[in-house]
């Protein structure tokens, strides 16, 4: 039985975007304090909003608020990770009380620089947090799936947890170069060697196997 | 060489190559003191680099690259708001580098790369010019995913004194006028803010209130030029928005 892993997680979307406006240069004038109110991208001065960029300019009307203005450089979404947002990562070092990772997607969409995050050896489970052992739970390689908890300090760490059933190593190597299928939510087996290395594995939704 | 029958042979006698260069003219003339050349401006051109500008005025052409963030030397730790919108204290702050070369065929003689103290003066005052515009506390941790914030643009223009008949400033030199000046200035100004960003001059001018003309002269020069780098900034964003998948 091989059943195949592909994870996604839906765009929460909780505001209505008006269609873009005009494209706008630094310095421009854009608006009345009265008007709308600054998003990124923007600054006030002297009661007016103006731009920070060169890029198109967006006005996100939420339901009663005043619409949010704001200048986007790409037409698409803003994509820094969001703290609660469920990230896709690469373990990228390991040591005994937290893995360090670069994070390559938040949600489904890739980011163009990678960020760094760091879980913490008591954010890996939700139960038993003291008797978690890095070196059982990921090794440098493995793709895993994470939730943000906080967008840390200025050394631009993030912080991620992986204590929820659905989180953890995705995708593992096994110690002969193959990718090993997951037995339960601690073990996962190498298919040419069948040796079972420890993982903290996330849980495959029911929509996502193929048997 | 005797017996060397591998190489072309070239002529016996050599001249210098001035020789056959048409002779330029020597006195550059008359023009209206407040005269712009006309600029042509393009942004985007470089793909490698984060954000780059090509401008050409007259026989000038200048190529820039925006390119960032570096590893900042070592880590400092402080206090301070993370996240949209919080401006970093000034231990925290980005910053800004800007280097300044001339190509070795730019000009009339040949100049070696390394070229010495001016390369390294006009850079910092590059810097410095730059420096009040770009909104460098958003950025303590160097992401720069969106592109540098900016609170305005920097719209330069230079003069030069010519001492005869009379000294008068004159508005966007040309390299023979500057040759010829007695005295050069430059002035930065942020157009919507209505502050001047940068001033470099030097040289022997007459009196003060003749410098103060200039100023006044170069600041009028960067307001005209204005419209010209906003339409060629627009330009590019609408080619940006353009090239990108919907």
């Amino acid at each position: 039985m091989r059943s195949s892993l592909c994870f996604h997680t839906g765009l929460e979307t909780g505001a209505v975007m008006v269609p873009p406006v005009r494209y706008c240069i630094p310095g421009e004038r854009l608006c009345n304090l009265e008007e709308g109110s600054p998003g990124s991208g923007t600054y006030t001065r002297h009661g007016y909003i103006f731009s920070s960029l060169a890029g198109c300019l967006t006005k996100r009307s939420e339901n009663g608020a005043l619409p949010v203005v704001s200048v986007m450089r790409e037409t698409e979404s803003q994509l820094l990770p969001d703290v609660g947002a469920i990230v896709t990562c690469k373990v990228s070092s390991i040591n005994s009380r937290f893995a360090k990772v670069h994070i390559l997607y938040v949600g489904s969409t890739p980011l163009k620089n990678s960020f760094r995050g760091t879980i913490r050896k008591e954010d890996v489970r939700a139960t038993e947090k003291d008797k978690v052992e890095i070196y059982k739970s990921f090794r440098p390689g493995d793709i895993v799936l994470a939730k943000v908890i906080s967008l840390g300090d200025a050394q631009s760490n993030y912080l991620l947890t992986t204590a929820e059933n659905e989180l953890g190593v995705v995708v593992a190597h096994s110690e002969s170069g193959v990718q090993m299928v997951p037995i339960s939510w601690c073990e996962m087996q190498c298919p040419k060697t069948h040796t079972k290395e420890f993982r903290k594995v996330a849980r495959v939704q029911p929509e996502f196997l193929q048997t | 060489m005797p017996g060397d029958h591998r190489r072309i042979r070239g002529p016996e006698e050599s001249q210098p190559p001035q020789l056959y260069a048409t002779d330029e003219d020597e006195a550059p003339a008359s023009r209206d003191p407040t005269r712009l050349r006309p600029v042509y401006a393009r942004a985007g051109l470089l793909s490698q680099a984060k954000g780059s500008a090509y401008l050409e005025a007259g026989g000038t052409k200048v190529l820039c690259a925006v390119s960032g963030p570096r590893q900042a030397e070592g880590s400092e730790r402080g206090i301070g708001p993370a996240g949209a919108g919080g401006e970093a204290p000034a231990a925290l702050r980005g910053r800004l580098v800007c280097e300044f070369r001339r190509a070795p065929f730019s000009g009339r003689r040949r100049r070696a790369p390394p070229g010495g103290g001016e390369e390294r003066e006009l850079a910092l005052a590059l810097q410095e010019a730059l420096e009040p515009a770009v909104r460098l506390g958003r950025y303590p941790r160097g992401q720069l995913e969106y592109g540098v914030e900016m609170y305005d643009l920097v719209v330069g223009c230079g003069l030069s004194l010519m001492p005869e008949p009379s000294p008068t400033w004159l508005l966007d030199p040309t390299r023979l006028e500057e040759e010829r000046a007695a005295a050069g200035l430059t002035v930065a100004l942020m157009p919507v803010l209505n502050q001047v960003a940068g001033l470099l001059g030097s040289g022997e001018g007459s009196q003060t209130e003749s410098w103060a003309e200039a100023v006044r002269l170069g600041l009028e020069g960067c307001q005209r030029l204005y419209p010209v780098l906003q339409q060629c900034l627009v330009r590019a964003a609408r080619r940006r928005g353009a090239a990108a998948p919907p």
